[in-house]
């Protein structure tokens, strides 16, 4: 009934958790800075969180340590979906100036697939300011697919694959969820696993790194 | 017939619906409001709807420490609690459900949203709803005193040497005298009610028990998607009651006449109140430490409040 | 008619009876527990019998043992009276009683010496209904020692504590000192009076003030107080509160402090009629209001769930006093009210904690947490047992606490004084801390996280929990029904309490009442200005239902929670979707890891913060308080008699320089 609603307000109110994996702290206070009021992030409906639980987009600065890697880990899986990931700053994205220490398990990519990566040392506010403008286009589109497959599950057993995404259809033939019944919980993993390779392509296409400037 | 009547009342005008629409009005105004006191330009005025909507759409995360039942229904109950206090609250001469709800009814109804946040922060096995719902209850204590203090001031000063609870009484015989704010003696506990306002909403800089850069939200710390949204919701609900209060108790004197007019002045007023206590207060303080919230309510404003109640006592 | 007139006394009877055949006969376990069961049944029924007429017909039975009937209007033989006021609070006993009973069966199985508890039970349950029924206060009295020792048996009987004695011997002492000034007080009046019936001495004393009765009304009047655990007599009733076993704590919390308060009401109310002079009620508001304040501070303090539990009688009896010392006619109804709520959730909360120390062991709260899992029907019991003295609407603790409230305040503004007004903001304000207390033991004992001990702790046998589920019912009953309640029990029981003419003229004769012009008291049309608990309990219920349905249906989007080994089927897929959905994993992509609780970002472990510091910022702010009342309460029976002599002195005193 609300879907459209839903729908709209998945990317005007995305809810921030920030991690701080190892950070020098100055993409920390870059990150601060966004929330002020020559910034004010608030526009867009962004608000600084504190519990991973009530979070959308989760912001990971610094180049994830060996202490920080198992926190953050854990940290992330307990983020509801739909969630983004922005990382802030070169740390995560390459290790920065501490590659190659024993202290690094990075980069972030390695443990997380991260949908946008704003770079910089640290990044100006302007940057992550796009940065989670576009984690909050994506947050929207993955909710889209989400709900595409739960209904593919739940209805007739199609999973209909995003339009924008721009592949080709899976046919109902190919997920045992067709002969399931609507509830058949056997089936939702099967489906999700067919529905794969394109929902990633999906979101694949839109992710950008947004340089420093 | 009857029942369909109450249904109404407690569904759409003035229960869950008007609440929802009003409570979504104030809570935007206050952070729309707050935010150009700080020169921002600040998020929509329709941002807690999209809060809403939005985290109605998401995965709801149940923890396995959690007691299911109980951390499930916890929202809920706090959310039909709140629809129902505002078919008790008379919006000006509009009363709807009962003409002899009174003040002490309201007092007990206003505590089961703070026992639903507690039982749901509870019931999620955090050790984060733990420390959050013992802020809550000690937030509760505190001004709880100052508040009854109000209440009996406000009764006693409509009621002269009668007993007189209900608030719609209290609506009428302001009607006749003017509203409340306009007798001097009453002032003081008018000050106090909008002291105590924060404090039952649940904001800055009364927000020890959902402070979310301290203890992660507190209580609310586990929950996530729908019933995070309703908890939400319920904190949007309860800024129009407690201002909704204040109105009906402090400047029920005004009215129009018709329901329609009445209830869009109704709420024109709240949203003053609002800005006056929530948004103005919020912007210019820090967090409190619970013990010093607890010594401020039970010090400067009860004594305020009790200003008032010892003059009305003397007849002024 | 003739039939009826037995009833009272056999429903006494049988309890005695029952009492001695168990001690002769009840070695075997099923004998035993059906004799249990068959007297205090009978008596139960016989006491149902009398509600017909005397509640709704409105007579007064009377009885006089042996046949020895007034002569030359004197009374010289043991009568039995039963008005509406009596049978209420009868009635009440008997249920709890049998409820308790009910629940010893399986409480109390493969203890030992079980024989011994049953008689001493149905000793104790015989005493307090015939304390209820009687129209001789020397009989008042013989009945309290009865209850007394029987009480002092059952708690020593506790033999799993070894505090159990001492409890005992506290308790012993402590009802020794009200006891000997009631007996006391009763030399007095028989020497001035000559005559022990309730009913002869209504019509002589009122009105009739010398300081040989002041100082037996003040005697007895203590007397009371002590039975009913006022501050400061209460400390050793808490201590045996503890450590007796939870059947019996239930007993003697919910009812047998209730002696003292149908004592304290038939005296001030019927027999002296003292209480319509203005420094009686200030002295029982006064009193009652210390009580409820220093009763909730120190359950507040408490951190074994049956002596917070103890406190709270101590602080709930505070508003039964409170509100029977204004003498408006709503205020006693309030207090009457409270008085059957407070046996009802107070017995039901009694009941949960012997529960849980059936299921763990234990009633520490610092060692309990998280047992709502194991034991959801006890969890939800508790809970309505703790809304309910809250007084969160729509339960019974409401209605009776609404009517106090309401009552006091009209006192307030009525006669102008500000300090009745003050007994209101103090009882609205113990109210919301007795609901931070509750809080405490939810967050506890139910709430919060499983101890791993407790792993595999049991929910209580079917037997312990229908006692608790008619307890749960009745408060529920009581809270939306009040109006049918109020006048079917209540409202008759306020009428004998105020006029006491038919009491009179049905003991000693028609037109006695009139002879010796008795005046009667004033009482204020009856009205209930509240809204309507049973509509707005329907809706809610309705309006609950649904949002459950839109809101949880709709999104349908939780994870569900299965122990580890189990299958995640959150509509979102497998339990965390962005492993599959984003086509990476994470190298703990550990389902465990998403359903556990956040620990920023820890691995979540143990750590239940609940116990007595849970108000930290509360005790905080009053630490000198705590310290002061934590230095009183030293345990040693020798203070706790001090404080009560001295409490006696100030009593006295009271009275012989503002009742003369």
């Amino acid at each position: 009934m609300f879907e459209n609603l839903i729908k709209k307000s998945a990317m005007k109110s995305p809810w921030l958790f920030h991690i701080n994996a190892g950070s020098c702290n100055g993409c920390d206070i870059e990150i601060v800075a966004v929330t002020t009021t020559l910034y004010d992030a608030e526009r867009f409906g962004f608000k600084l969180v504190g519990s991973p639980r009530h979070a959308d987009i989760v912001v990971v600065s610094g180049p994830v340590t060996m202490q920080s890697k198992e926190r953050l880990i854990r940290t992330l899986a307990q983020v509801p979906e739909p969630k983004c990931v922005v990382s802030i700053g070169s740390c995560p994205q390459s290790g920065n100036v501490f590659k190659g220490s024993y202290a690094i398990d990075g980069p972030l990519e390695k443990y997380v697939h991260v949908d946008v990566a704003v770079a910089g040392c640290a990044p100006k506010p302007q940057a992550i300011m796009e940065g989670l403008y576009e984690a909050a286009q994506i947050l929207e589109e993955k909710r889209e697919m989400i709900r595409k497959a739960k209904k593919g599950v739940k209805g007739s057993g199609v999973i209909e694959v995003p339009a924008a995404a721009g592949t080709a259809q899976v046919s109902a033939a190919a997920a045992p969820a067709s002969t399931a019944a609507p509830e058949s919980t056997e089936a939702a993993p099967e489906a999700f696993a067919a529905a794969e390779p394109a929902a990633a392509a999906a979101v694949e296409s839109t992710e950008k790194e947004v340089a420093s400037k | 017939m009857i029942v369909l009547k109450y249904l109404f009342n407690a569904l759409i005008f003035p229960g869950a619906l008007f609440t929802i629409l009003a409570g979504f009005l104030l809570s935007g105004l206050d952070r729309k409001v707050i935010a150009r006191m700080q020169r921002r330009i600040g998020p929509p005025l329709a941002q807690p709807v999209y809060d809403f909507f939005k985290l109605a759409g998401k995965e709801n995360i149940v923890p396995a420490a959690a007691n299911v039942t109980a951390y499930k229904l916890a929202p809920v109950l706090s959310f039909v609690s709140l629809a129902f206090i505002m078919v008790f609250i008379p919006i000006f001469s509009f009363s709807a459900f009962s003409s002899k709800a009174d003040l002490i009814v309201i007092l007990y109804l206003i505590t089961i949203p703070g026992v639903a946040l507690i039982i749901g922060g509870s019931a999620s096995g955090s050790p984060y709803g733990a420390i959050g719902i013992s802020r809550e209850m000690v937030t509760m204590m505190s001004y709880e005193l100052p508040f009854v203090l109000v209440l009996l001031a406000v009764a006693k000063k409509a009621g002269g040497d009668q007993l007189v609870f209900s608030l719609k009484e209290i609506g009428e015989w302001q009607a006749v005298n003017g509203s409340m704010l306009l007798h001097w003696s009453m002032i003081p506990a008018a000050l106090a009610m909008l002291l105590v306002i924060p404090a039952e909403v649940g904001t800055q800089p009364f927000d020890v028990a959902e402070a979310e850069t301290e203890i992660c939200e507190g209580p609310l710390c586990e929950y996530s998607g729908a019933p995070l949204a309703v908890f939400k919701l319920s904190t949007c609900m309860k800024m129009f009651i407690m201002t909704g209060l204040f109105t009906a108790m402090f400047l029920g004197g005004i009215r129009t006449g018709f329901a329609g007019t009445d209830a869009i002045l109704f709420v024109l007023i709240c949203c003053v109140v609002t800005i006056l206590c929530i948004t103005t207060i919020h912007a210019i303080t820090a967090r409190l430490r619970i013990q010093h919230l607890f010594q401020f309510y039970w010090t400067y404003v009860t004594l305020l409040a009790l200003v008032s109640l010892v003059l009305v006592w003397f007849g002024l | 008619m003739n039939m009826i007139q037995h009833f009272p006394v056999l429903a006494v009877m049988t309890l005695f009876l029952g009492a001695f055949l168990i001690e002769i006969l009840g070695r075997n376990q099923i004998v035993r527990n059906a004799l249990a069961f068959a007297a205090v049944s009978i008596s139960m029924v016989l006491l149902i019998c009398l509600i017909r007429p005397v509640l709704l017909e409105g007579q007064v039975i009377s009885y006089w043992m042996g046949g020895w009937k007034p002569v030359a209007n004197y009374a010289i033989g043991i009568g039995y009276e039963v008005d509406a006021l009596g049978l209420t609070f009868a009635l009440l006993g008997i249920t709890a009683y049998w409820l308790s009973c009910v629940y010893s069966f399986g409480y109390m199985k493969g203890k030992q010496h079980l024989g011994h508890y049953y008689t001493l039970f149905l000793m104790l349950a015989g005493a307090s209904v015939g304390f209820f029924l009687t129209g001789d206060i020397f009989n008042m009295f013989i009945m309290m020692e009865i209850v007394t020792f029987s009480a002092v048996a059952l708690t020593a009987s506790n033999t799993e504590k070894t505090t159990a004695i001492e409890g005992a011997f506290k308790y012993l002492i402590n009802c020794s000192i009200g006891s000997s000034m009631t007996l006391a007080g009763i030399a007095l009046i028989y020497l001035n009076c000559h005559t022990l019936n309730l009913a002869q001495l209504a019509t002589i004393l009122p009105g009739n003030v010398n300081l040989t009765t002041l100082m037996a009304f003040a005697l007895i009047l203590i007397g009371f107080c002590v039975e009913s655990a006022m501050i400061p007599f209460h400390a050793s009733f808490v201590d045996a509160h503890t450590v007796a076993p939870s059947s019996v704590s239930m007993i003697l919390s919910g009812m047998v402090l209730k002696l003292g308060v149908y004592g304290l009401i038939r005296i001030s109310y019927i027999v002296f009629r003292a209480i319509d002079t203005s420094s009686l009620q200030i002295l029982l508001t006064a009193f009652g209001t210390v009580t409820m304040f220093i009763g909730v501070t120190m359950a507040l303090a408490q951190h074994d769930f049956k002596r917070l539990l103890a406190f709270h009688s101590v602080s709930q009896l505070g508003y039964i006093i409170a509100a029977a010392g204004l003498c408006t006619s709503l205020g006693l109804t309030g207090s009457l009210y409270h008085a059957i709520n407070h046996t009802l959730f107070k017995g039901l909360l009694f009941l949960c904690a012997g529960a849980v120390i059936h299921a763990t062991g234990t009633s520490d709260l610092d060692a309990l947490g998280g047992l709502s899992k194991r034991m959801p029907k006890t969890c939800i019991c508790f809970l309505i047992g703790a809304f309910s003295i809250s007084g969160l609407p729509p339960f019974n603790g409401f209605v009776s606490k609404w009517m106090i409230y309401q009552a006091a305040y009209a006192k307030a503004v009525t006669t102008g004084n500000f300090y009745y007004a003050v007994v209101t903001v103090t009882a609205l304000v113990v109210s919301v801390m007795t609901l931070a207390s509750f809080v405490k033991v939810l967050h506890s004992v139910f709430f919060g996280q499983l101890k791993k001990e407790h792993e595999s702790v049991h929910e209580a046998p079917g037997i312990m929990l229908f006692p608790m589920y008619i307890m749960s019912a009745l408060c529920v009953l009581t809270g939306i029904f009040y109006k049918a309640f109020s006048t079917v029990f209540i409202g008759p029981a306020v009428f004998a309490a105020f006029n006491n003419t038919t009491y009179i003229d049905s003991m000693m004769g028609e037109g006695y009442a009139e002879l010796f012009g008795v005046p009667a008291l004033a009482i204020d049309k009856l009205e209930f200005s509240y809204w309507n608990p049973f509509v707005w309990f329907v809706l809610f219920v309705i309006v609950f239902a649904a949002a459950c349905v839109v809101i949880f249906s709709s999104t349908g989007t939780r994870g569900r929670t299965l122990k580890s080994g189990g299958s995640y089927d959150s509509v979102y897929g497998t339990g965390d979707l962005s492993v599959d959905f984003m086509g990476r994993t994470y190298e703990t992509g550990d389902p465990e890891e998403k359903y556990a609780v956040f620990f920023s970002g820890e691995k979540a472990e143990y750590s239940h913060a609940g116990g007595s510091d849970l108000f930290w910022g509360f005790k905080y702010n009053w630490h000198k308080y705590y310290q002061f009342l934590q230095g009183l309460h030293s345990g040693s029976v020798n203070d706790y008699s001090a404080y009560a002599v001295i409490c006696i002195a100030v009593i006295c005193m009271f009275m012989f320089l503002f009742m003369r």
